[in-house]
């Protein structure tokens, strides 16, 4: 495309986002500052990953796109389109043929394989945030370690509900030192960031922060001895595809209270309906 | 002389980023960047040269060790990337330095505790760098371990074991051998294996 630079920014952003990414991969969960730029879209729409994503991308990458696991939603058809036409990347759906993926809101069922980056969107990077809005203080939480209030907070569920209520955004630790925000996956997702084979990087456009999970991190959500840390589970299956492994989100067919669950991750339920047909 | 810049600034740089990208991600791996070689009378090899072609621009600071202070140097620096040259090492972005620059404690820039990422990458010129050797590495981004040779590495991992007891705080490494290069950053542990018990010994 005329009159923009390949992938948008300029190279002077890319190289002051990519020293940020050394810095965020060599300290895994720490929440590195970095001058993020305005975006042809709105914050909240997932400027930071789309920030990342031009500062990784090369001709020879393969995009994928998703927004809660869907490749044909608003979000996800706008950033791929945004990627085709200034960087003119092939894209794909098939999640084992991409290269970089950005991803709102989950991870891919298909296993990720080593080589292959997955960049989150991130809302609010600061998984101490509610619990302390001052950035100072959050900062000086991180540098001693000081976690002991987020294990309240959980507490405080299992004090109310009888268990862990809290079912995205559910924080980890990351390599035994970082609480992190691993951005609004549903727990159901937590388990896939241990010990994966991909790179994981983590933008937030509006707060500007960027932060990463090498490939082999060690990732533990976080939980007490006697109520374990346990994913959502459904008594239903893929209505589409049958899958009873899968993360299903619930949809309502008509006005008489009837519903369906379908797999969220929209490519994994194609692949499986090709494999049964 | 001058130098070679990158053939095409924009795809060059972001295919030399993700070889050093992953190097970080997964330390101790190899990676041979390709780009052209600086001259024959260079003080840095290829890989080196490429990975500050890359990362420099006017926004960093460079320190480069008295060994490997060439007025060719300075003036490629200068003239390909606009990087500022520091004296004082607590200043600078990235430091090129040798493993025997860091036989004497220099004090370089390590971060606070609040923003353990205001630090400084060292960029390392080694004579050998091989992925079979006595130097075990494991930490993130390493499934279970791996194995690095860096020649006269005493120091060097000296220095690199003493910074991870100091994590988030803390020294990453680029370590390059003419167009090779891997990366330690502060998040590894590094043991030495004796060849002979196969005993670890920790730094």
């Amino acid at each position: 495309m005329n009159g923009y630079n390949f992938a948008y920014l300029d190279e002077q952003t890319k190289r002051m986002i990519r020293r940020a990414l050394l810095k965020a991969v060599a300290i895994p969960g720490y929440q590195v500052p970095f001058g993020g730029r305005e975006m042809p879209m709105p914050y909240g729409w997932g400027t930071g990953g789309m920030q990342l994503t031009a500062s990784i991308l090369g001709s020879d990458d393969v995009l994928k796109v998703i927004d809660q696991g869907a490749d044909d939603t608003t979000n996800a058809v706008s950033i791929r389109a945004f990627f085709q036409r200034v960087a003119g990347v092939e894209t794909t759906t098939a999640t084992t043929s991409a290269s970089v993926i950005q991803t709102r809101h989950r991870i891919p069922e298909a296993a990720l394989s080593h080589g292959q980056i997955l960049v989150f969107q991130v809302p609010i990077p600061e998984p101490l945030r509610f619990i302390e809005p001052s950035e100072q203080e959050t900062r000086l939480m991180h540098a001693l370690e000081e976690y002991g209030v987020m294990h309240v907070k959980l507490y405080e569920d299992i004090a109310r509900y009888g268990h862990i209520a809290t079912t995205y955004a559910y924080p980890v630790k990351v390599d035994d030192r970082y609480v992190m925000d691993p951005s609004p996956i549903p727990k159901f997702d937590n388990p896939k960031l241990h010990m994966n084979e991909a790179l994981m990087l983590f933008g937030a456009g509006r707060e500007k922060r960027l932060y990463a999970i090498p490939p082999y991190t060690r990732v533990e959500s976080l939980d007490f001895e006697d109520h374990p840390f346990e994913i959502q589970a459904w008594d239903e299956c893929c209505a589409l595809c049958g899958s009873e492994t899968s993360y299903l989100d619930e949809v309502i067919t008509d006005d008489a209270g009837n519903r369906m669950f379908v797999c969220s991750d929209t490519d994994y339920c194609m692949t499986r309906r090709g494999e049964v047909a | 002389m001058l130098w070679p810049g990158l053939t095409d600034p924009v795809h060059d740089s972001q295919r030399l980023f993700r070889q050093i990208l992953q190097a970080m991600s997964e330390p101790g791996t190899l990676h041979n960047l390709d780009l052209d070689a600086p001259p024959e009378v260079a003080p840095i090899g290829a890989a080196l040269w490429g990975a500050l072609l890359t990362l420099c621009d006017l926004d960093t600071r460079v320190w480069i060790a008295r060994e490997l202070d060439t007025p060719a140097l300075r003036e490629a620096l200068s003239f390909h990337t606009g990087c500022r040259l520091a004296d004082d090492p607590a200043s600078a972005d990235f430091a090129v330095v040798t493993p025997t620059t860091l036989h004497t404690e220099i004090a370089f820039a390590t971060g606070s505790d609040e923003y353990p990422d205001r630090s400084t990458t060292l960029l390392v010129s080694l004579d050998s760098l091989n992925d079979q050797g006595p130097w075990q590495i494991s930490g993130p981004g390493i499934p279970e371990r791996r194995w690095l040779d860096v020649g006269d590495g005493e120091a060097l991992m000296g220095c690199l074991a003493r910074n991870h007891t100091q994590f988030p705080r803390g020294l990453d490494a680029l370590l390059a051998c003419d167009a090779r290069l891997t990366a330690i950053p502060r998040s590894s542990r590094i043991e030495k294996c004796l060849k002979e018990d196969r005993s670890c010994m920790s730094q």
